[in-house]
């Protein structure tokens, strides 16, 4: 045993190697026999985790998010089928009852793509005053559909058709006409005053 | 019989030697002074978080700018004269020589003091490669190369090969872990194609890239913040605490699986990108498989202080050893759960990882840094430390301080997280304005700050304490004179355990043999074999992840619409990484419902072959932009640049006026778009000799649109720096929206996926 050492205890302990580095020595301890457990265990889990997820016949991230993308669309639009953003169905989701539960739908999309210009009410930013009666673009209710998909102004508008799901594009479109005429403090008018949009009249009446 | 003895033994006469200190002082002081600057950036950045104004309008002082050079200088300015301080204190001792050469001990020490002045120099001018962690620019990336393999390298491995103890002590061989890993990590992660004086492109694209720089950026922090730091613990806390370590057998296990596993782990960065899942999933599955072989490191550690928990409640020193070594087993408890897929799925792009972070680096690097240091100034300065009491309360004030870092960033991340994801009962997000979830996270940002201020005031403390030490310090230091014999010209290895089991077949006795690790003290008394086989180590499985990665060709599916930036786009993009504007916001989508009612369509491989750097980010503070093109007009991101929070109210997002006013630089194209030509994008010759031309042209007609849309006077506009910068953005994402034309009809479906 070296002398150099200033370890107190070192020397009388069986479990101290003959190892001294600058005072420094070691024990011979086992390593805890917890720490193989989990070591080991945790090999075995990768092994079984790369064959499930890597070499089995699960599905890729990709794929299960395909599908739940379509059961989320199935869901939504089940009883409703397509949805053309023309006048009739424009008016038939802002007035029917059992159609009202797509408003949050589309106010959802509202916020998240039209607010950032058009303001969280439809205010106004830089793009138009939704709330007021003038429009740029819009002579009827089809027109708002339209400038959603094509966007106007070259590139002003921007156009939304590779970007939201036809039936999206439609709520939206009723959702921004129901929005005329409510009238919020922002922007001024800008554009013209189509006439009121048509009265509704429900199919079969 | 130890080893002196045997030398003795064989008649070799004993040498006289001395220990070069001053060149650790050197290191020490440099260690406190780069983390008061480091940390009072951390600090000043944080407070812009949650209160932009602080950056006083000033585009050095911005956020993207000041945050690659908070990141820079903890970890190679802080963290990297930290472990030169304790590799020159301890590898002379353990070695019983002095280091090889002083020449090369000074030119490393002012080689990297020069690196870390030229990082500070260039950072918040905006000169910078734009990958996290390795921002710096290619001039200084060199001389990186050269200071760590050249001087630091060099001299280590010489001083090993000249030393008088004949077996390396574990500490050594993390370092030697440290030098050959970090070298090999910085010179892949490094190569680049020149374009200027301070101007560089990366020479991989998109997906590769993006591999490399998170092989990269995980093993910085494996192999510049854990393997020198586990170095630092193995001699500072036994020393410290003067106790043998816990054990011998642990310290060989977990270091050569430390070693080996946790170069793979690096692509848990990109869970649910467009790297390929195979990927992810080995770094997942070897992110958990890392946690037990760095808990080695912990129960060697906590364990080495059995029998001395008396001293630790006595001395801050231990404390510091305590708590760090403590904040290292959860922070390696946390890194494999995050690295868990699902977990991930939540935690990505948060501050979750900010905290996750912020617990190694304060807890483990901080605290084991700070308890060196106090246990060196007394050392080198040979006289007492100046104030314990002080010592102590830098240690309560920083644990406070870590502890208020880490929890608001818990509840920072995991808030954010659960709002992104939130669906309401239509299957719409409930929180559909970004903004919402930014705001919400305000007052956690004033708790982090003030934690993060804590810690930096720990710090001042600690300059209290050095500099009264040191003015305390004798007239002359006393210069110790050592002894030893030197090594043996031949080693005789010590005999091999030889099994002695009875009743088992060969087999058996060489498995008996094999895990006794007698075979390892042999390796132990060759440092270059010892070297090579760690390289071996860290080849392999850097190697069988790179490959594929660059071999398969449904890796980097092309996508036919998918073209090379225009010129003005590709300085737009030049602006877009200069700003750093990759620290707060993410270009990469992921495939889950909430990111692209959010966001749009998911992000695919083939839309990033020309991105040279990447850009995808790991953190959104801002929203993701990949798919930002085209769904704003050019004047709204005009008057957002001039002030955010004019069109998003309580807008973290810094006003960006400087952009407005400066005239873009169009000189530069031809030379930039020759670079990328080089490597491999398919620009025409046209765009190199016309490239200046072409990108005015684009501009007016960027400039006239938004005069058109109520914006100022296209003469005002069209040559300025945001006009550039509006182009990138407004073709960001839209490639793949758009189907080729002219083309067959089977590729032009492939573009409206």
């Amino acid at each position: 045993m070296s002398r150099e050492h200033d370890q107190q205890g070192a020397g009388n302990d069986p479990m101290l190697l003959d190892h001294n580095y600058d005072g420094i020595q070691e024990f011979d301890n086992p390593t805890p026999g917890w720490w193989h457990v989990i070591f080991i265990g945790s090999v075995i889990f990768a092994i079984l985790y790369v064959q499930v997820y890597m070499f089995g016949p699960g599905s890729s991230e990709q794929d299960k998010y395909n599908i739940e993308v379509a059961q989320h669309y199935e869901r939504l639009f089940a009883d409703v089928g397509d949805l053309e953003p023309n006048e009739e169905t424009i008016l038939r989701i802002m007035h029917e009852d059992d159609l009202q539960r797509f408003m949050p739908v589309a106010e959802a999309i509202f916020t998240s793509k039209c607010a950032a210009c058009h303001g969280a009410l439809g205010q106004g930013g830089t793009g138009p005053n939704m709330t007021d009666d003038a429009y740029l673009h819009v002579k009827n209710l089809e027109d708002i559909g339209t400038v959603i998909l094509e966007g106007a102004r070259a590139g002003a508008m921007p156009a939304w058709e590779k970007r939201l799901h036809p039936n999206q594009i439609t709520l939206l479109a009723a959702y921004v006409a129901k929005l005329r005429g409510t009238n919020v403090p922002g922007k001024m008018k800008e554009g013209e005053v189509p006439a009121p949009w048509p009265e509704y009249e429900p199919a079969g009446n | 019989m130890t080893d002196s003895a045997a030398s003795r033994a064989d008649g070799l006469p004993l040498e006289t030697f001395t220990y070069d200190d001053a060149i650790v002082r050197k290191f020490t002081l440099a260690t406190f002074i780069w983390g008061f600057v480091a940390m009072l950036v951390g600090v000043y950045i944080a407070i812009e978080l949650a209160y932009p104004k602080a950056n006083l309008g000033l585009p050095w002082f911005s956020f993207g700018r000041l945050r690659p050079l908070h990141t820079n200088a903890a970890i190679f300015a802080f963290a990297g004269n930290a472990i030169f301080a304790a590799v020159y204190y301890s590898v002379q001792r353990l070695c019983k020589t002095r280091m090889y050469s002083d020449v090369l001990s000074n030119l490393h020490f002012w080689g990297w003091q020069l690196i870390i002045v030229s990082a500070a120099l260039t950072l918040p001018f905006g000169f910078t490669q734009g990958k996290e962690y390795a921002e710096l620019e290619w001039p200084i990336d060199l001389a990186i190369a050269v200071v760590w393999v050249g001087f630091f390298g060099t001299n280590l491995m010489l001083t090993l090969i000249n030393r008088r103890e004949r077996h390396l002590y574990v500490a050594i061989w993390f370092y030697i872990a440290s030098v050959v890993t970090v070298a090999v990590l910085h010179v892949f992660n490094s190569l680049v194609m020149v374009a200027g004086p301070l101007k560089s492109y990366s020479w991989y694209a998109g997906v590769q890239d993006a591999f490399i720089q998170w092989w990269y950026g995980h093993n910085a922090v494996a192999f510049f913040l854990t393997t020198p730091f586990l170095g630092l613990m193995y001699y500072f806390l036994p020393k410290a605490a003067e106790r043998p370590v816990f054990s011998y057998k642990l310290s060989i296990i977990h270091f050569w699986s430390l070693v080996f596993i946790y170069i793979w782990a690096g692509p848990h960065h990109l869970h649910y990108t467009a790297l390929p899942s195979w990927a992810s999933t080995l770094g997942m599955v070897f992110s958990v498989m890392l946690w037990m072989p760095s808990w080695g490191g912990m129960i060697n550690g906590l364990l080495t202080l059995r029998g001395a928990w008396h001293k630790v409640a006595a001395d801050p020193i231990l404390k510091f050893f305590v708590v760090a070594v403590t904040f290292y087993g959860m922070s390696t408890f946390e890194g494999p759960l995050l690295s868990v897929k699902s977990v991930n799925s939540l935690s990505h792009y948060t501050d979750w990882t900010i905290g996750h972070v912020h617990a190694g680096t304060l807890g483990w690097n901080g605290f084991l840094a700070f308890g060196m240091i106090y246990w060196l100034l007394p050392r080198l300065y040979q006289t007492d430390l100046w104030s314990k009491k002080l010592c102590s309360a830098h240690f309560w004030i920083g644990t406070l301080g870590i502890f208020m870092y880490w929890l608001s960033m818990y509840a920072a991340g995991i808030t954010q997280g659960l709002m992104w994801r939130a669906f309401d009962e239509t299957g719409s997000l409930a929180y559909p304005e970004f903004i919402e979830t930014v705001t919400r996270l305000i007052p956690m940002y004033w708790i982090r700050a003030a934690g993060g201020a804590l810690f930096l005031l720990g710090v001042v403390l600690m300059g209290v304490n050095f500099f009264m030490t040191w003015k305390n310090r004798p007239k002359e230091y006393a210069k110790a004179t050592h002894q030893a014999p030197p090594l043996a010209k031949k080693y005789k290895p010590e005999a091999a355990y030889s099994s002695d089991l009875e009743n088992v077949v060969g087999m058996g006795k060489k498995l008996d043999e094999i895990t006794s690790l007698s075979w390892h003290r042999r390796w132990e008394g060759r440092p270059v074999k010892f070297t090579l086989w760690v390289v071996v180590a860290v080849s392999i499985a850097s190697l069988f992840e790179a490959i594929p990665t660059w071999l398969v060709e449904s890796n980097r599916e092309t996508i036919a619409s998918v073209k090379p930036y225009t010129p003005l786009e590709l300085v737009g993009r030049d602006i877009y990484i200069s700003e750093g504007c990759y620290t707060c916001h993410s270009q990469m989508i992921r495939p889950m419902r909430h990111e692209t009612e959010r966001y749009g369509e998911y992000s695919k491989p083939g839309e990033f072959v020309y991105d040279h750097p990447f850009q995808w980010g790991s953190r959104r503070i801002g929203p993701d932009l990949h798919r930002v093109g085209g769904v704003r007009n050019h004047l709204w991101h005009w008057d957002h640049f001039n002030n955010p929070p004019d069109i998003t109210p309580g807008s973290i997002m810094p006003p960006y006026p400087w952009l407005l006013v400066d005239d873009l630089d169009y000189d530069v194209i031809p030379s930039r778009v020759r670079a990328m030509t080089m490597i491999g994008v398919p620009y025409s010759k046209e765009d190199v000799t016309q490239g200046i031309e072409m990108a005015r042209e684009q501009a007016a007609l960027i400039a006239a649109e938004m005069e058109e849309q109520g914006g100022p006077a296209a003469s005002e506009t069209k040559d300025k720096k945001v006009i550039a910068l509006i182009a990138y953005l407004q073709r960001l994402g839209t490639d793949l929206l758009n189907p080729v034309e002219e083309e067959e009809p089977a590729d032009g479906a492939e573009g409206g996926e």
